[in-house]
């Protein structure tokens, strides 16, 4: 019982691959699911074009993991890692 | 008399727009703030077929919320102040992100002109703009310019004096939100347009769907209204 639900588990993660863009590394891309985040860093967020369905790579991450540079709509954006946490990106 | 213009500068930072402004006003500018924020404010006249053209040059913004004071600056002299012309400088490299802002002036139902800047930077990208096409396509008049090489500026300062003078009118972009936000701005517009002072001075739609939005800027305008 226990295995089939862990095998479960491990089918559903391979067929959705959500992630925080916050652990993407540096080439890898994916396409935006979710966009949270409150009021004014939300909307700042949305406002960058980042919302869901658009397609994102991380171009550079600095050391200890933030700030991240991400290429969005043609062009780049750095994102703080407590914004990076919460877009869900789905992983190509 | 030399007839009077205002325009306005828009347009996302890093897209030129200091550039444009010196282009237009040479050194006759003078720099001050906006009232009650450290938002600096520059202003600058120019001359043109017999206009006097005074240009405004908003901070430069990806948007137009209520979240921040330089957000907030640009709009309100928009909405309050109806400059002759919104100049909305883009950055052609990147349009995608520009014309976001863009689109807002219009639904704003700004004057709105935009300047299709670094065309040189676009075409160096291979990238090939159909001008003509984005025109019609945002009901704008569009100038392709290069603004570090001045190019583009004369052709700029005549659609201006075009807009001003009415011989163009650029119409207030309607965007469809879907069935069931269109009926809750449909609601709230017919109640904006019952106040007869509101709808002459606002685009009662603009309101309706920063009201929807919950913009507080404009929410506190509507309680001003109650109280006073």
């Amino acid at each position: 019982m226990y295995i089939k639900l862990i095998q479960l588990q491990k089918e559903r993660s391979e067929a959705m691959p959500n992630k925080p863009l916050s652990e993407l590394r540096p080439k890898e891309r994916g396409r935006v699911v979710k966009v949270g985040g409150e009021g004014g860093v939300h909307r700042r967020l949305l406002d960058m074009g980042l919302v869901s369905g658009s397609e994102v790579e991380v171009e550079r991450v600095a050391p200890l993991g933030d700030p991240i540079e991400i290429k969005i709509r043609g062009y780049h954006l750095s994102l703080r890692k407590e914004e990076a946490i919460n877009i869900q990106v789905e992983v190509e | 008399m030399a007839k009077k213009i205002i325009i306005a500068l828009a347009g996302n930072p890093n897209s030129g727009k200091t550039t444009v402004f010196n282009n237009l006003t040479g050194a006759r500018q003078h720099v001050g703030n906006w009232p009650g924020v450290t938002v600096e404010k520059k202003e600058g006249t120019c001359s043109y077929k017999g206009y006097n053209i005074k240009v405004v040059d908003l901070p430069g913004v990806y948007s137009l919320t209520a979240y921040s004071p330089d957000e907030v600056v640009a709009r309100n002299f928009i909405v309050e102040e109806k400059p002759d012309a919104v100049v909305d400088i883009v950055d052609a490299a990147n349009l995608e992100r520009n014309l976001y802002l863009a689109v807002q002036l219009l639904e704003m139902g700004a004057q709105l002109i935009v300047a299709l800047n670094m065309m040189d930077e676009a075409n160096s990208r291979n990238y090939r703009i159909n001008v003509e096409g984005l025109s019609r396509l945002i009901g704008a008049p569009v100038v392709p310019m290069v603004a570090k090489r001045n190019q583009g500026t004369m052709e700029l300062l005549e659609r201006i004096v075009e807009v001003a003078e009415n011989k163009v009118r650029v119409k207030e972009l309607v965007i469809n939100y879907g069935r069931e936000a269109e009926e809750e701005i449909a609601k709230l517009e017919r109640l904006i347009s019952q106040d007869g002072e509101f709808s002459r001075k606002y685009s009662s739609r603009w309101l309706a769907v920063k009201l929807l939005e919950g913009d507080e800027e404009v929410i506190k305008k509507f309680k001003e209204v109650k109280v006073g």
